[in-house]
């Protein structure tokens, strides 16, 4: 709200009006008694009151809805007021780890088309998600160990998407493994350091 | 005025006789220095038209001739949109609310924003505001009508020289900042965005319409 070099509003010079009138017709009695039956049928005081009354009983809706009583990682309703990013446990190799869902690249499809696949197969086909840009928004290369390593094979470069949801309806979501919507704060807890520490350079959070 | 008349005098004092220029030149001086002591903005060192330093400080006519400024503003610039680098043409961030302060100190914010990140700003503008007036009829015996005035509000920053790697996160950050009850639209700028800026003039068109 800005306080500094702002007028009254129409309201605001009603009621000063109002008050004076009052005032003048309190001091000097029958003052202007043919105005009087014309104007004062609803007074700015009085739709202030009813105003104010109608805030009462206006109650907002509770900030903190599961978060506190059950700590359920799994449900969208959590830390209301910061991103939450959505983590999956799949096999790779021969480790289960916790991983943003991650799918092969197949060839002669884009990258963009790669991560909208992945979400269509963690959350259903028909997700209300935005990738906003082409680009991918973080890498993340790695060795595999001695043992499976052949010739061409050496490692494997993960591209990191970023999308919105726009609707928080997960109802048709199909979700077989465990999953969990977690805060920049509570990645540590799932994902390893290395992964971690490249996950962490592109997640913006407020 | 007190600036004149020593002036005035002066002049006269110098015109006439030799003799009095001894009294003159002692009275110059002080009065010259009174006039600059009183106002430092009155120059009392303007010569007349014979001095041979009259239009000393003249430089207009130096310069290149303007052309008068024509009123139609017919500007309509557009990029490349698909090149090598993918760089976005002119793009239109629109914020809309009910609140005023809120959405001005938005557009505020996304235009230091701009500035931080060296995007340019073509344009920082505001759309007329809508009034709408909202009536209840609660009918509960006796027919109440209450009314509220709503006015919506709407800015819009335009922006060139996005490049496509630097749009999703700038978009991600204006998004994450959005304060609650502001709309945002983020769109190319098109002809009919630059129109719906301008007064259309209904005898013009029916004059034209006469005529054709």
């Amino acid at each position: 709200i800005e306080l500094e070099k702002s007028h009254y509003s129409d309201h605001e010079i009603r009621k000063l009006e109002e008050e004076e009138q009052l005032r003048r017709r309190k001091e000097s009695t029958y003052d202007d008694d043919d105005e009087a039956p014309g104007k004062t049928v609803i007074m700015a005081q009085d739709l202030e009151d009813k105003w104010e009354q109608k805030l009462l009983q206006f109650e907002a809706a509770p900030r903190i809805t599961d978060a506190d009583k059950n700590n359920n990682r799994t449900s969208l309703n959590r830390k209301l007021d910061s991103n939450l990013m959505l983590l999956v446990k799949q096999k790779i190799g021969n480790q289960e780890l916790w991983l943003l869902p991650q799918v092969e690249w197949q060839p002669g499809e884009t990258l963009r088309s790669t991560a909208e696949r992945a979400m269509a197969m963690f959350l259903g086909d028909h997700i209300q998600a935005k990738v906003l840009g082409n680009a991918p928004y973080g890498i993340y290369k790695y060795k595999f160990p001695r043992a499976i390593r052949t010739e061409d094979n050496v490692g494997a470069k993960v591209f990191f998407f970023k999308a919105f949801l726009q609707s928080s309806d997960l109802s048709q979501a199909e979700l077989k493994e465990d999953y969990v919507w977690v805060t920049k704060d509570e990645l540590g807890d799932y994902l390893k350091s290395e992964y971690l520490k490249k996950v962490n350079r592109f997640l913006l959070d407020l | 005025m007190n600036a004149a008349l020593p002036k005035v005098l002066c002049l006269k004092k110098g015109t006439l006789l030799k003799q009095v220029f001894a009294l003159s030149s002692a009275a110059t001086p002080r009065e010259s220095r009174l006039c600059a002591a009183g106002d430092a903005f009155v120059s009392c060192y303007r010569h007349y038209k014979s001095h041979p330093a009259h239009g000393i400080g003249k430089f207009k006519y130096l310069l290149p001739k303007e052309a008068p400024k024509k009123r139609k503003d017919k500007v309509q610039m557009k990029e490349i949109n698909v090149g090598t680098e993918y760089e976005y043409g002119d793009v239109n961030i629109q914020m809309t609310s009910y609140d005023m302060c809120l959405v001005e100190h938005f557009a505020q914010y996304v235009h230091k924003l701009c500035n931080r990140l060296s995007i340019r700003v073509n344009e920082s503008y505001a759309m007329p505001t809508k009034t709408n007036e909202v009536l209840f009829l609660e009918e509960r015996g006796s027919k109440m009508q209450l009314d509220a005035v709503l006015t919506t509000h709407q800015r819009v920053v335009q922006i060139s020289g996005l490049s496509s790697t630097f749009a999703p996160i700038f978009l991600e950050i204006i998004q994450s900042n959005q304060p609650e009850g502001v709309h945002l639209l983020v769109k190319e700028h098109t002809e009919a965005d630059f129109k719906s800026r301008l007064k259309s003039r209904p005898e013009l068109e029916e004059l034209l319409a006469q005529m054709n």
